[in-house]
């Protein structure tokens, strides 16, 4: 045998060791509990945010639409859940050309010259040329933040949805005098959707000049709705990550992709005073488990303790269910979370099976059209520390 | 005897119109524009049919790959006379083959599964019996039930291929059709069925409150291995099987398992050979994964929770599928002219490579053209609809339609179809485990070790250098 066929031979033999190798290397050690060696190890930040004494929450609406049937009916006829938000055709950016044929600007042109201080008309013309607009509800939220010298900031995260529900929401809980009497320091939009966003003008009708501070990621016809609806305050756009608010107060943006083309969630996180963290969300789309270890790695709160959780979660915002929710919910335990004022996106199911799980859920009042006492409803309030 | 399209693949003699590489730029070019056009028409969320919800879009996507498959590769073809696939134009034929299984698809789906099924065994399978459920939409019934159908043509889309690329079609090769195709295609659905009970219901069981204790095991039997209750764990093994049986056929043209004489030997070491490559990529991908990302948080939501790593290994394994085929297809399964184990490692790294440039420009800008949604993570990003659309459209144009029109068929002479086996099997017994083979496998083994460990190493900081989409 010559010394070329020799070579070639030891060549073949050596392309194909290799593969053998590669594949028996990855199958043996990729899934073994020793590749956990190699993970980096996550240094906490430890950054300081400070303190405050108290965080309470009125809930001022949770319920975003009223029937899940109505409102899935409408996306699945779109064309589903990537559709964009503005082309579905609901209030307040109807055409009139049916669902899935809308979009901002036809929309915005038949109502702008009424935002934001003729709303009801606004909304009656939105009516006319939407689907399905008395499905319409919103997501808003009243935090009253208690300094550690006593002293009270208000502010509201998210503007709901609905112009008509959203209004009797705000003179309900009486945001429409606080608005008028500039007790609101700033308004915080968690994210772009319909349900927690177009709402803008009822706050502008009552404070055009407040502060708007709204996540990065936003699209091109939600920031000109910020104009469109008459804003004369300062707006400002959260990069990405940590942003230090008031002592004790933060806003963390998360830069996730969520349906019906939104980009972005901004939640906040609160460090009471000898009891922990507590966060607030809109609709948590980041999941509340990364919340947690997001606070965790980047935040220094007292105790090292989970002390509560408000908002929507967003587990199961339609009652749909999947295996992976069953993740969260058998994970949520290692948390140690002392209360959970859950509502909204979280689902009633979800909550159902929190509850099963014997977490400490704050049961509510199920008034205003909010469906079940199993989370916090409509008017019901929540206070941290 | 009438031999229907038996071996019509191996034995047609595609033409190249052009010289050089324009006929299969010329083919990309027509494909890709066939491929933008039926997204727009029947998937994209702002196009006309919208089906990528996302399950919808998928089901149909991933049943008509298997009903190309079952009729070429299960049933040659048959019904349809040799002389007509030799003879009729692409064009046509393309037409026709095309609308049969489109009608194939739509009988199966709405007929065996969402009505038989559906109505008269599981009621997952149907959209009409979920929504009798308390509290259950009609979009999320259909979604349901979409994955429960589309799942069965995963497991489908690996096992019906797998019986022919790694089981020869055996015991039934010698069986005239359509004899042979029902065979197979039983053995393959009776399978398919199993997998199924034993990955997929387990998932459908728990999708209801309280879980379904009586029916399916629960919590699933996985939870604990794979840190997750979800059925993407099974996704993500099945996914990388079919990927492996296509690369097997096409770019490793069988090797090494080819060179085991013994026919069962090498049937049953093909078939289980492919199960143990893709089970080394499942494990592979998702340390990957946990290398770039950081270590996956149970119970947390998107690119962290262990449910959509697992999902992610299937889809990051399709990506390497799409250049396999591309340069089997139209590329004439370039290089050929090396001894089988060079041609195959060069083709290898060449799809490699094509995987990970792909990858990265799906995810920097399908957000752009194809209406999903941005990100790597979102539960309606789903790169496997829009990679198999085009993988189907190649097969259609592939397989019914000889490449046309960059290339022509011009059926193989009893000569050169001779001579290409005899070529075959020259590069076969060129292998020869002589010593020094046996001694250049040994240091390959070890360089295969340590090209492994260089690159698990090498992983995390070079996906820092190559910033995809925002990172947090």
């Amino acid at each position: 045998m010559s010394d070329t066929i020799k070579r070639r031979d030891f060549l073949k033999g050596a392309i194909t060791g290799t593969g053998i190798g590669v594949l028996g290397a990855m199958g043996a050690y990729s899934y073994s509990g020793a590749r956990k060696a190699l993970f980096s190890k996550t240094e906490r930040k430890m950054t300081d945010i400070g303190t405050c004494r108290s965080v309470k929450v009125t809930n001022i609406s949770e319920t975003s639409w009223f029937d899940n049937q109505t409102l899935v009916g409408d996306i699945k006829g779109a064309g589903g859940l990537l559709v964009d938000q503005y082309s579905y055709n609901w209030a307040p950016f109807g055409n009139g050309n049916g669902l899935g044929k809308g979009s901002y600007a036809d929309g915005i042109a038949k109502i702008k010259q009424y935002l934001p201080h003729d709303l009801d008309k606004a909304w009656e013309i939105a009516q006319e040329n939407s689907v399905n607009p008395d499905n319409a509800g919103g997501y808003s939220c009243l935090l009253e933040v208690e300094e550690l010298d006593g002293n009270k900031r208000k502010f509201l995260l998210d503007s709901g949805w609905s112009y008509k529900w959203m209004d009797e929401c705000f003179k309900r809980e009486g945001i429409d005098k606080m608005l008028e009497n500039r007790e609101i320091e700033a308004l915080f939009i968690s994210h772009e959707h319909f349900d927690h966003y177009w709402g803008l003008p009822v706050t502008l009708k009552y404070d055009p000049t407040i502060t708007i501070y709204i996540p990065e990621g936003f699209y091109p016809e939600g920031k000109q709705y910020i104009k469109d609806s008459g804003h004369t305050g300062k707006l400002i756009e959260v990069k990405n990550g940590l942003c230090k608010q008031i002592p004790g107060m933060a806003s963390y943006v998360f830069p996730i992709p969520i349906i019906c083309r939104v980009y972005g969630e901004q939640s906040l996180y609160f460090n009471i005073k000898d009891k922990g963290l507590v966060s607030v969300t809109g609709c948590c789309h980041q999941g509340i488990i990364r919340f947690a270890e997001t606070a965790y790695n980047e935040i220094k709160y007292e105790n090292d303790q989970c002390h509560g959780i408000y908002g929507g979660l967003h587990i199961s915002p339609f009652d749909d269910w999947d295996p992976k929710y069953d993740d969260l919910v058998i994970s949520l335990e290692r948390y140690g979370f002392e209360r959970i004022g859950c509502n909204h996106c979280t689902g009633v199911l979800c909550a159902k099976k929190f509850i099963s799980q014997g977490y400490p859920v704050i049961e509510g009042t199920a008034r205003f059209r909010s469906k079940d006492k199993a989370y916090l409803g409509n008017g019901d309030t929540i206070t941290f520390g | 005897m009438e031999r229907f399209g038996e071996h019509y693949l191996e034995e047609r003699k595609l033409v190249k119109r052009w010289s050089g590489p324009i006929p299969a730029l010329v083919s990309l070019l027509l494909t890709l524009t066939v491929f933008y056009a039926t997204w727009w028409i029947f998937q994209d969320p702002r196009g006309i049919m919208r089906m990528y919800t996302p399950y919808s879009g998928y089901m149909y996507c991933r049943w008509w790959l298997i009903m190309m498959i079952w009729m070429v590769y299960l049933f040659d073809f048959w019904p349809f006379k040799r002389k007509w696939l030799e003879t009729t134009h692409p064009l046509v034929k393309g037409a026709v083959l095309t609308l049969i299984s489109v009608a194939i698809l739509l009988i199966l789906v709405k007929g065996f599964f969402e009505g038989f099924l559906g109505n008269y065994g599981l009621a997952y399978f149907n959209p009409e019996q979920l929504e009798k459920l308390d509290g259950i939409t009609s979009f999320f019934a259909a979604e349901y039930s979409a994955l429960a159908i589309l799942m069965f043509a995963a497991i489908a889309s690996w096992l019906s291929p797998a019986w022919v690329v790694a089981m020869e079609n055996a015991p039934w090769h010698k069986m005239p059709q359509p004899a042979r195709g029902f065979s197979i295609l039983t053995i393959t659905f009776f399978l398919s069925t199993i997998v199924y009970f034993v990955t997929m219901h387990p998932h459908m069981g728990i999708l209801y409150h309280p879980w379904q204790y009586f029916t399916s095991i629960a919590p699933p039997y996985w939870e604990k291995f794979a840190d997750t209750v979800s059925g993407n764990f099974h996704v993500s093994w099945i996914m990388c099987c079919t990927v492996v049986v296509w690369l097997v056929e096409t770019i490793w043209e069988r090797y090494p398992f080819n060179l085991i004489k013994n026919d069962w030997l090498r049937r049953f070491a093909t078939f289980f050979g492919i199960i143990l490559i893709a089970l080394a990529m499942h494990f592979f991908l998702y340390f990957a994964q946990e290398l770039t990302w950081g270590e996956a948080i149970r119970g947390t939501r998107r690119a962290f929770s262990p449910d959509w790593r697992w999902l992610h290994v299937g889809e990051m394994a399709i990506f390497f599928l799409v250049p396999a085929l591309f340069l089997s297809f139209y590329c004439d399964n370039w290089p050929k002219k090396f001894s089988m184990p060079v041609n195959v490692a060069t083709r290898t790294i060449v799809c490699l490579v094509a995987a990970v440039v792909l990858y990265i420009a799906y995810y920097k800008t399908s957000h752009l053209f194809l209406g999903t949604q941005k990100g790597f993570s979102h539960p309606q990003q789903f790169p496997m609809i829009p990679t198999i659309w085009l993988i189907n459209i190649w097969l259609a144009h592939h397989w019914f339609m000889d490449n046309w029109p960059a290339w022509k068929m011009v059926p193989k002479t009893a000569h050169e179809i001779e001579a290409d086996r005899n070529a075959a099997q020259a590069q076969i017994d060129d292998i020869r485990f002589t010593p020094k083979f046996v001694t250049g496998m040994g240091a390959g083994l070890a360089m295969g070790v340590l090209f492994y460990v260089v690159t698990v190493r090498a992983l995390p900081a070079l996906y820092e250098i190559i910033d995809i989409i925002p990172k947090n």
